[in-house]
């Protein structure tokens, strides 16, 4: 076995002492999981399902979130896994907001036409105007569909842990994150705590452990998509397949990461502070 | 109505010490400090207080981030006015008999052309010349008290601070951004050096003064730390303290005791002995701005008598004067803020937030750039119960996308968890070096 094999089969272990942890220190029933359909969450996914076959349980419950702006590809890549895995994926939605904009892209938003909940979830977090465009840019926007969708799910379902597919050279504020991160509960937001079991993995060992254990992955990727979320936001870097891109010289989500270090260095060098 | 937690006190007040940067104990016992003042660019001033803490005198007329304050032999007391960028000296009742700007018939100009550019230190040798740190200028000069300059060294130092004289008329000095500390001879001949270079060894060397048994007490100030090397270059004593300290310059007393300026970590002087006991100290800060219990005024709509956005304080505290806050007078719904700066340092647009140690919370905020040639970005700074920053440079601090160059209106948003001991934030959008950031729509909340 090459070295590389052993490499990714210690962090493909490391990743199952971190769910047999959170199988130990929570009930099945108050997990669930994350699933975007995008390569880290699938991965993750596929790591939790071979912890569960080796525990003979059934794997938690996994939730997906419709921004109101999907990948086709997406939505058939989880339909077609979640079938053939025996997976319950709950597609959990704002229906209120996606009204208030009715269902298209770019609409404006009044906020006194979303419901109550929605209205002290925009006090709560600060926004000061009277309306906002339902797109992927809007802070608010982004709020309202994901966050309070996540939050509301983890209160419906009393789910007390939930996996995450992140890695910390996502970005470099990742790089302090723990595996076991408990978030307070507070205004609107349940108490939870979040697991990522494969933090340690880059981008590169990713796409390795995908295909050294042939793991599906959504066609977007091959189209040379290198990072999934919604569809007016991802754009592609290049025409080549993701795993073919300069991966460790080029970011996942931006190009330009040798300014930044000059950046900083030029800030590090500050006199004062 | 805003809920501030604590309305801050009235800016300027005498004896308000904000950052001390130099210390001197007087042969009649009293300690002479000078005080860069307040990060808005208030309060700078040179006070002499008693063993009980009266302030016994002091001046800050038109005083600008002054630096140093040194008593001279004829009762005076020499200042360096750093960011006004002149040598001041003034006597007891507070006449000022030198001023540099008189220098060179009225336009501030040495003897050789130059013009000072951010002294940081002046001393006076035996000769009543003074020996002078042009820090931006990157050298320490020899001027007499009509500008002219006796001698140079401007070599081999980038921006440099304290450089003092030897009994042995060599000048100690640290090259600050050089990671060492030099003694060099009148021949400018470096005949001693500590510091290799790398930060471990030295950070930002602030001071350094040479010890009666020969040794060297150097502060070591982005290593938070005190170190006595001796001639052979070993580590033969140190002071740290448990919180992240500013440590900026230290002062041998008579009595073997040291004096040690700490700076915006906890705005206080320290007396320290051998065994690293504080014997002394000497702390009246209190904090000239507000701390609200949640970001007030994020969305920029009003607007204070100053022409600033209300409850933010525009902070000068790292710039080398310079900058301003301007507005962009085209954006929808309505004029939002931003920053301007043309020079090396940095400005800030900041507001001071409660939070609790433990709390996540999540910040966003839409920014625009022009020009940047440096950086510019939305970070936090977080604060223990002193008023001491928990970070030791600002790039640890947790911070959102630096942006450089131009970029057009982008969302940005990240999380930060507070630290153990921080009572509060600082939030803030700064820029480094030269253009222009304009921010928006800004948020603090907690996930």
């Amino acid at each position: 076995m090459s070295n590389k094999d052993e490499i990714l089969e210690k962090k493909v272990n490391d990743s199952k002492k971190v769910i047999n942890e959170a199988f130990d220190r929570f009930p099945l029933e108050n997990l669930a999981i994350t699933w975007t359909g995008g390569k880290d969450s699938t991965l993750t996914l596929w790591i939790i399902r071979q912890v569960c076959q080796e525990r003979g349980i059934k794997v938690p419950k996994c939730m997906t979130i419709d921004e109101g702006d999907p990948f086709p590809e997406i939505e058939k890549f989880l339909k077609e896994w979640s079938t053939k895995w025996n997976i319950d994926l709950e597609i959990c939605r704002n229906e209120d907001v996606l009204k208030a904009a009715n269902y298209k892209l770019g609409a404006t938003v009044k906020v006194k036409d979303l419901n109550e909940r929605n209205q002290a979830e925009i006090k709560r977090i600060g926004y000061e105007e009277d309306e906002f465009p339902f797109e992927a840019e809007s802070y608010v926007g982004n709020h309202l569909m994901k966050t309070v969708v996540l939050n509301q799910f983890i209160e419906r379902n009393n789910i007390k842990a939930i996996f995450q597919g992140l890695r910390w050279d996502e970005q470099p504020a990742r790089r302090k994150d723990e595996y076991f991160n408990f978030r307070e509960g507070g205004e609107l937001t349940p108490a939870h705590t979040r697991i990522c079991p494969i933090l340690h993995f880059t981008e590169r060992d990713v796409w390795d452990t995908i295909f050294k254990y042939n793991i599906p992955f959504c066609e977007l990727y091959k189209q040379g998509y290198r990072s999934l979320g919604a569809k007016t936001t991802s754009k592609k870097l290049s025409d080549i397949p993701a795993w073919e891109q300069d991966l460790e010289h080029t970011g996942e989500r931006d190009g330009r990461r040798q300014d930044k270090e000059k950046a900083m260095e030029k800030l590090r060098k500050l006199g004062y502070m | 109505m805003p809920d501030i937690i604590s309305p801050g006190t009235k800016r300027g007040i005498p004896g308000n010490i904000e950052m001390p940067l130099a210390i001197e104990r007087l042969p009649n016992g009293n300690t002479l400090i000078a005080d860069a003042g307040d990060e808005a660019g208030f309060g700078s001033e040179i006070i002499e207080i008693d063993m009980v803490g009266n302030i016994v005198w002091s001046y800050n007329e038109g005083l600008r981030f002054a630096h140093s304050g040194r008593r001279l032999k004829n009762g005076n007391t020499l200042i360096t006015d750093t960011t006004n960028n002149r040598l001041l000296e003034v006597t007891p009742d507070k006449r000022i008999v030198l001023n540099s700007d008189e220098w060179g018939n009225g336009t501030g100009k040495l003897s050789d052309g130059s013009h000072l550019h951010y002294p940081n230190e002046a001393f006076e040798l035996e000769d009543g010349t003074f020996l002078v740190t042009d820090r931006n200028n990157d050298r320490c000069i020899q001027v007499d008290r009509e500008g002219n300059v006796l001698w140079s060294f401007d070599k081999e130092v980038q921006h440099p601070h304290n450089a003092n004289p030897l009994q042995n008329g060599n000048i100690l000095i640290s090259d600050s951004d050089g990671n060492r500390i030099l003694e060099i001879n009148r021949n400018k001949e470096i005949v001693w050096s500590y510091g290799d270079g790398n930060i471990e060894t030295l950070w930002w060397p602030r001071s350094a003064i040479r010890l009666e048994n020969g040794n060297t007490m150097i502060t070591d100030s982005k290593n938070h730390r005190i170190i006595e090397v001796s001639p052979e270059g070993e580590i033969v004593w140190k002071f740290q303290t448990e919180h992240i300290d500013k440590f900026y310059i230290t002062h041998a007393t008579k009595d073997d005791t040291f004096l040690i300026a700490c700076t915006d970590g906890h705005h206080q002087v320290i007396e320290v002995d051998r065994a690293g006991n504080i014997v002394w100290l000497f702390r009246n800060y209190r904090r000239p701005f507000p701390i609200y219990s949640r970001l007030t005024n994020g969305f920029f709509k009003e607007i204070d008598e100053d022409g600033l956005p209300k409850h933010w304080i525009l902070a000068t505290r790292l710039s080398e004067g310079g900058g301003k806050l301007i507005w962009d007078k085209e954006n929808k719904p309505r004029p939002c803020p931003g920053l301007e700066f043309d020079r090396s340092g940095a400005l800030f647009l900041q507001q001071a937030i409660k939070v609790k140690a433990g709390e996540v919370y999540k910040v966003a905020a839409e920014i625009k750039t022009i020009d940047v040639k440096g950086s510019a970005a939305v970070h936090i700074d977080f604060f223990d119960a002193y008023g001491g920053s928990l970070y030791h440079v600002i790039t640890e601090m947790p911070s959102g996308t630096l942006f450089t160059g131009t970029n057009d209106w982008t969302l940005d948003s990240f999380e930060a968890k507070v630290p153990d001991r921080s009572t509060y934030a600082e939030l803030r959008l700064f820029l480094n070096d030269k253009g222009k950031v304009f921010i928006r729509n800004l948020m603090f909340h907690k996930v």
